[in-house]
């Protein structure tokens, strides 16, 4: 592995719910919205099938209704993630945030 | 059972009725390479040929049906190779063997079914690193989907797993949004790959990836693997 080219960053992960809002609208619209307000990297939203968290509630499709686990994976310089970190906070009511050391590599051939 | 990488193939073309005390010799020299515990041979009967007879046997012909070239292969290590081939050598009294280097791809083996029971559970707790990988749905290799590309080349390397997830928003340097639109029929919606291994493969599958992608983020991180070994309650 050509180990130089790989950067120290940090990974971001955000549990929140597939129904939490934010003014207005899903969670993890706004999320997606702010980080590109802020100009971050780069942002993926992935849904769970089913799952539990701190609320205990399980989260699984409903005939009706739905509530599934949403996780949003951001990646980008220490530097950036200081700075959406406060922001996010802010509009997550509840829910779970974990940051993790990383190697990153952009490829853009 | 052979592993991969370099070994050597044997080839040997017979007479089908060439005999070897009394029993065709093709069969005396299969008897012999399991008896030496060879990984498998072959023995393959021909079409049509012909030898160093110059006598074309073919089964057009009734009377020279019986004739018909057998050829015997077989691959080992080098040493194996070696330690048979003097025999080899011997026993064929009308014919030809043929060495050649070769190189092998995969050599797999259908797992026995394990009836002696199990040892308890165990937890096995390492350090490995975790790979992510970032890019679009839409993204190709040669002809099919970038994730079954990568999905196939790291099962070719021996990767222990990978799960390919399929984001339902998203945006990454490129600047344009991933999103599965109403009113959009293409739909390249953002895919992940994560791939855990030790150091030395995951470094491996890397330098794999890093060749495939076109356009992505590949993203490497340490973890802690606690793997339940025998996760199934072991049968009394």
């Amino acid at each position: 592995m050509s180990m130089q080219t790989y950067q120290p960053a940090k990974l971001l992960r955000l549990h929140v719910a597939e129904s939490d809002r934010f003014e207005g609208k899903a969670l993890h619209e706004a999320i997606l919205e702010k980080c590109r307000e802020l100009k971050i990297a780069g942002a993926t939203v992935f849904r769970g099938l089913e799952g539990y968290g701190e609320t205990a509630e399980i989260h699984r499709p409903h005939l009706l209704s739905r509530d599934l686990p949403i996780v949003v994976q951001i990646v980008d310089t220490a530097e950036n993630i200081e700075r959406l970190l406060p922001v996010i906070e802010g509009m997550m009511g509840k829910g779970l945030i974990a940051i993790s050391p990383v190697a990153a590599l952009r490829i853009h051939k | 059972m052979l592993s991969k990488g370099v070994a050597r193939k044997v080839t040997i073309y017979l007479n089908e009725d060439t005999q070897h005390h009394l029993s065709p010799l093709y069969e005396s020299i299969l008897t012999y390479l399991i008896h030496k515990g060879v990984a498998g041979a072959t023995a393959t009967r021909a079409f049509a040929g012909f030898g160093a007879h110059n006598v074309l046997h073919t089964p057009k012909m009734e009377a020279l049906a019986e004739h018909l070239p057998i050829r015997v292969e077989f691959i080992d290590t080098a040493e194996k190779v070696e330690e048979v081939l003097p025999t080899l050598y011997d026993m064929v009294t009308d014919g030809l063997i043929e060495v050649q280097d070769t190189h092998i791809v995969k050599a797999a083996m259908k797992e026995k079914r394990q009836s002696e029971s199990k040892p308890p559970r165990t937890r096995e707790a390492a350090k490995a690193k975790l790979m992510q990988i970032f890019f679009g749905e839409a993204d190709r290799w040669r002809d099919e989907p970038l994730y079954d590309a990568i999905l196939k080349q790291l099962r070719m390397m021996e990767i222990a797993g990978a799960t390919v997830y399929r984001g339902i928003d998203g945006y990454g340097a490129k600047g344009h949004s991933h999103k599965k639109s109403f009113f959009h029929i293409s739909r390249d919606l953002p895919v992940m790959i994560s791939v855990i291994e030790s150091e030395e493969k995951l470094n491996q599958a890397a330098s794999a990836v890093e060749r495939m992608l076109e356009d992505g983020l590949i993203v490497i991180s340490d973890v802690e693997v606690v793997r339940l070994v025998h996760a199934n309650l072991p049968t009394s």
